[in-house]
């Protein structure tokens, strides 16, 4: 009976790599678009939007997949095609400034481990992702130094005066 | 026959009349209002082109107003050459004698009077070209700081077709008004 009991647990301890392998994306190959806020004319944040499709070696479909972000997490969404997501991250013009970024993306179970360390206030940069996908913003351009109507107003206002004073002149 | 004398005017006189008259010459009331047109029309491209009014949706606006604006900125012109008339001619009267009287110098079949007469005639011919292209280059500036000012200040938060009929309205009654003033 015992012997059973042992023989059983050796089979499930080699079956347990099976059972799991067949949750986990493998060899995970990712094509990305990316989207980042050019001007902060007609917007208050910065905004990264990432579009991004993962084909899996072992073709796993519908995964969840969660980002990680400058210490914040957020679900990627499911969009459209089986294995395509998007994420859009938001913060401030002045945090986020040109450069390149990285986003983490884990899988369900990278996740789990991701939440344990942050509650227990561990180094997550440890904790290996799925992937990472690589963000460069070229920065945001803050509009020209003097609006077009204002140097407008100037020129055409410098060009009266002359022509005031010019008249002004002819009374003398 | 002394009665019919008085009544006709010397050509001395009529030069000192046209000299100070208000009435414009047919050549240069087309000057005026030729110019009045362009300068009026320039709106219509900055409402069409920066504050994007639809051309035709706006067409009977866009009419009336550089109509209006037009006549308003030929009235300025005018008003401003009557007063920068007499100044230039005030200005160029010694100048002019002088030109004129070096160029009749060897004439001595010439009497005075009719030297004066064409220095009378010169002066108010230079007064009168000064002046009308003086009055056009003023009054085109000062509608145009008006206009600008207006209508990317002013009256920046109204709809656009509004915005052009007030501003457009603005610039050219304050222009005319402007240019009643004497000095």
């Amino acid at each position: 009976m015992a012997a059973t009991g042992k023989v059983l647990v050796v089979v499930a301890l080699f079956m347990l790599p099976i059972i799991a392998n067949g949750d986990m994306c493998l060899g995970p190959q990712v094509t990305s678009q990316t989207y980042t806020t050019p001007e902060v004319i007609v917007s208050t944040e910065t905004v990264f939007i990432v579009e991004f499709s993962v084909t899996c070696k072992n073709g796993l479909k519908n995964i969840n997949l969660y980002a990680e972000f400058g210490g914040k997490t957020v679900p990627a969404s499911k969009i459209g095609e089986p294995n395509k997501f998007q994420l859009s991250l938001t913060d401030e013009h002045k945090k986020l400034p040109s450069g390149t970024y990285q986003v983490r993306v884990f899988d369900e179970e990278g996740f789990a481990w991701l939440r344990k360390a942050q509650r227990s206030g561990e180094n997550t940069e440890n904790i290996k992702p799925l992937f990472t996908l690589d963000l460069s913003h070229p920065g945001v351009w803050s509009g020209p130094y003097l609006q077009s109507e204002f140097v407008a107003a100037m020129v055409a206002i410098f060009v009266w005066w002359s022509a005031y004073t010019a008249k002004s002149r002819l009374q003398l | 026959m002394a009665g019919g004398n008085k009544n006709k005017l010397s050509r001395e006189e009529e030069l000192l009349l046209q000299d100070f008259s208000r009435n414009v010459s047919t050549k240069s009331s087309a000057l005026f209002y030729g110019n009045a047109l362009i300068v009026s029309a320039i709106p219509m491209w900055l409402f069409w082109r920066i504050h994007q009014i639809d051309l035709y949706q706006s067409a009977v606006f866009f009419i009336v107003g550089t109509i209006v604006s037009t006549y308003l900125v030929a009235m300025a012109y005018k008003n401003t050459k009557f007063i920068l008339k007499h100044k230039v001619a005030l200005k160029r009267e010694d100048a002019v004698a002088h030109e004129v009287m070096k160029k009749l110098a060897d004439d001595k079949k010439m009497t005075k009077k009719e030297k004066d007469e064409r220095i009378l005639w010169k002066k108010n011919e230079v007064a009168d070209y000064e002046a009308t292209t003086f009055s056009i280059f003023y009054n085109n500036a000062l509608y145009l700081v008006l206009l600008i000012v207006a209508s990317f200040y002013i009256l920046k938060n109204l709809n656009p077709t509004f915005n052009y009929v007030a501003s457009v309205g603005a610039a050219a009654g304050l222009l005319a008004l402007f240019s009643t003033s004497n000095n």
